[in-house]
């Protein structure tokens, strides 16, 4: 190694704020995880079922036109057209209403749960396992910089998953129906964004939490099986089948994300499935609960004493 | 944004800093005063050098006292802080995936450089410390010695005035430890940089920096030049002997010389009192009828010095701790 220093220049320049360093951190988290083919394939599972809500419209729309047959083909397949419409319409409730919505949010939310699963040590483990938090913390941003980066990053793709494909729906209905449905739905998009908001708040909390307290993929993607597969599967026996109180559901807080959203898209709480179903509020209060909770850990974990231990 | 500080007089200044972990003292009322320069800060293991690497740097709150970097308080203006100060861990802190280029304008970027400002200065620095052709490898593929060369790296890319380097010849082989120091040296003599080396090893303070801070058990034992800490080394002499020695070392001693080892063969070592001439040796060996066989210079080296002083701060505080307990005798 030769090295004599003697192309070593001066910098002279005007430096940015620390909140510059947001971004910079978000966008290295997002390479991170986009970089392994595995978050390219399920990304392409989430946006397979965003093009079956988008061309189902077409398809829907077709088949009501078919509804004098007795069969129509589908790719060589024969079938009754009233029946495709009330897959579409009943199942899926492809209609540009509330619960058009709400079912994508909710079959989405499977893949976004996936994803975050595997993506916490991603984004978060592995600055623990491998010392790059001294890298992010000896610089000027400060600890929540640091994780307002992470956060962003986890952020931007629940949004490329959840909100931004179901704005795009909503803009293919009001297309499809006619410009009256962006006035007379407009609360939807408000609805859209909200229930955006609160998976994207909650869900990136709890993932930054469980990656700063796990740090790996195996036992992060165990807690989140047992967070978001187990423990609703438990919740739905007790509540359904043994028939405990309703507020045994709040256990569940995918189901109070669900909750949330279903207000915020402006959906009665009695129509609401399954059911019964505990008050919204106390759905909201979990959820609060939980990112207080999150980000106090966060608080005690990111500090620099663990960088020293 | 603020504009960087002009120079001062003082680059380090704290006055009784301390640092708790829980009930373990890490940092025990630390009072120092730096000027700007190349500065060791030497200590074995646990002595607190890191734990004070990352007080300055803002890392860590201080449990009592108070203190300025570059005139910067340390208890407020982190952000300030640490954009003037380059920080080289001791650890890896690296983030796999990256490569070089992207690791260093990455950091350029935290630093607060607009982006193709950083990544510009990202290649610079990475050229200038002899990265060129590593560039764009992940840095996964990196070598012991590269990876501590982008470590500085990353330190270096906002040129900020102070580098604070954790161990910087950490598991590095003779030849990269060599070529670091040299790095080092000449960002400091020939670049102005002050540099606040951490290590403890003597050997790499002693090439490269003008100042050294002792630091043991958390407290600062000794603090000053180099060329100080150089001229407190012994003058030591090893002796080889035929014939009876034992008038003649009778002698040395009350000439003022203490005999240090006996190996067993026939030679000693000796040190001897400020001012001794070489020709003493003999004039005495002829008094007492022995021959000198051997007469070579044997200084006592840093690293000797260093834990010299550090027995002699245990005895005294051996000593002070035996005073201020229960005041029984000695069995």
């Amino acid at each position: 190694m030769g090295v004599d220093l003697l192309h070593y220049r001066p910098w002279r320049g005007r430096f940015h704020g620390p909140f510059a360093g947001v971004w910079p951190i978000a966008r290295v988290a997002l390479w991170m995880m986009f970089r392994r083919k595995l978050f390219w394939v399920i990304y392409g599972l989430g946006l397979s079922l965003f093009l079956l809500f988008f061309f189902g419209q077409y398809l829907l729309a077709w088949s009501e036109s078919q509804l004098g047959e007795s069969t129509v083909s589908i790719m060589g397949v024969k079938e009754d057209p009233r029946r495709i419409v009330d897959f579409f319409k009943s199942l899926l409730k492809m209609n540009g209403s509330a619960e058009t919505y709400r079912n994508y949010f909710w079959y989405q939310g499977y893949m976004v749960m996936v994803v975050l699963a595997l993506a916490g040590a991603i984004v978060v483990g592995n600055d623990f396992q491998f010392g790059s938090l001294p890298f992010y913390l000896s610089k000027p941003v400060s600890r929540w910089h640091y994780l307002l980066g992470k956060c962003l990053a986890v952020a931007v793709f629940i949004n490329l998953m959840t909100t931004l494909p179901a704005i795009a729906l909503f803009v293919q209905y009001g297309l499809l129906d006619s410009w009256d449905y962006f006035v007379d739905q407009s609360r939807l998009l408000g609805g859209i964004l909200g229930y955006g908001l609160v998976l994207t708040v909650c869900w990136c909390l709890l993932l930054m939490a469980t990656a700063c307290w796990l740090r790996r993929t195996v036992p992060l993607t165990m807690a989140w099986t047992a967070l978001f597969f187990f423990v609703p599967a438990l919740v739905r026996g007790l509540v359904d089948v043994l028939h405990y109180d309703a507020r045994w559901r709040l256990l569940d807080l995918w189901n109070c994300a669900y909750l949330v959203g279903n207000r915020l898209l402006g959906i009665p709480h009695r129509a609401i499935s399954p059911s019964p179903q505990p008050p919204v509020y106390l759905a909201a209060l979990v959820l609060g609960i939980t990112c207080v909770i999150c980000l106090s850990y966060l608080n005690l974990r990111i500090r620099a004493v663990d960088i020293v231990r | 944004m603020n504009e960087p500080k002009p120079p001062l007089d003082s680059l380090i200044d704290l006055c009784r800093v301390n640092r708790f972990y829980g009930d373990f003292h890490a940092l025990r009322d630390v009072s120092l005063r730096l000027a700007p320069g190349r500065i060791g800060l030497l200590g074995p293991n646990g002595a607190g050098k890191s734990t004070l690497l990352k007080i300055l740097l803002g890392l860590l709150p201080l449990s009592s006292g108070t203190g300025h970097v570059l005139g910067y308080d340390l208890a407020h203006a982190g952000a300030d802080r640490r954009r003037a100060i380059g920080y080289m861990p001791e650890a890896d802190a690296l983030i796999p995936g990256l490569k070089g280029a992207e690791y260093v304008a990455l950091a350029g970027e935290l630093y607060g450089m607009p982006r193709r400002q950083a990544q510009r200065r990202a290649h610079e620095v990475l050229s200038s410390l002899d990265l060129e052709d590593a560039r764009y490898r992940r840095l996964e593929e990196y070598s012991t010695g590269m990876k501590q060369r982008l470590k500085l790296a990353q330190a270096l890319v906002h040129d900020p005035p102070v580098l604070l380097l954790d161990e910087p010849t950490s598991g590095l082989d003779p030849t990269g430890r060599d070529a670091m120091l040299r790095l080092l040296l000449a960002m400091g003599r020939d670049h102005g940089k002050s540099l606040l080396l951490s290590t403890h090893l003597l050997g790499d303070v002693e090439r490269v920096c003008e100042s050294v801070v002792i630091l043991h058990q958390g407290q600062v034992v000794k603090q000053g030049t180099v060329a100080d800490l150089r001229t407190r080394r012994q003058d030591r002499y090893r002796l080889q002997i035929q014939g009876d020695p034992k008038a003649f070392l009778e002698e040395l001693r009350l000439e003022g010389a203490h005999v240090l080892q006996d190996n067993g063969r026939g030679e000693w070592t000796v040190t001897v009192p400020p001012g001794w001439v070489t020709r003493a040796f003999f004039a005495l060996a002829d008094n007492h009828d022995v021959l000198l066989r051997g007469l070579q210079r044997d200084d006592e080296d840093l690293e000797e010095l260093f834990h010299r002083v550090l027995a002699e701060r245990g005895k005294e505080s051996g000593i002070g701790s035996r005073e201020s307990g229960t005041g029984q005798p000695d069995s």
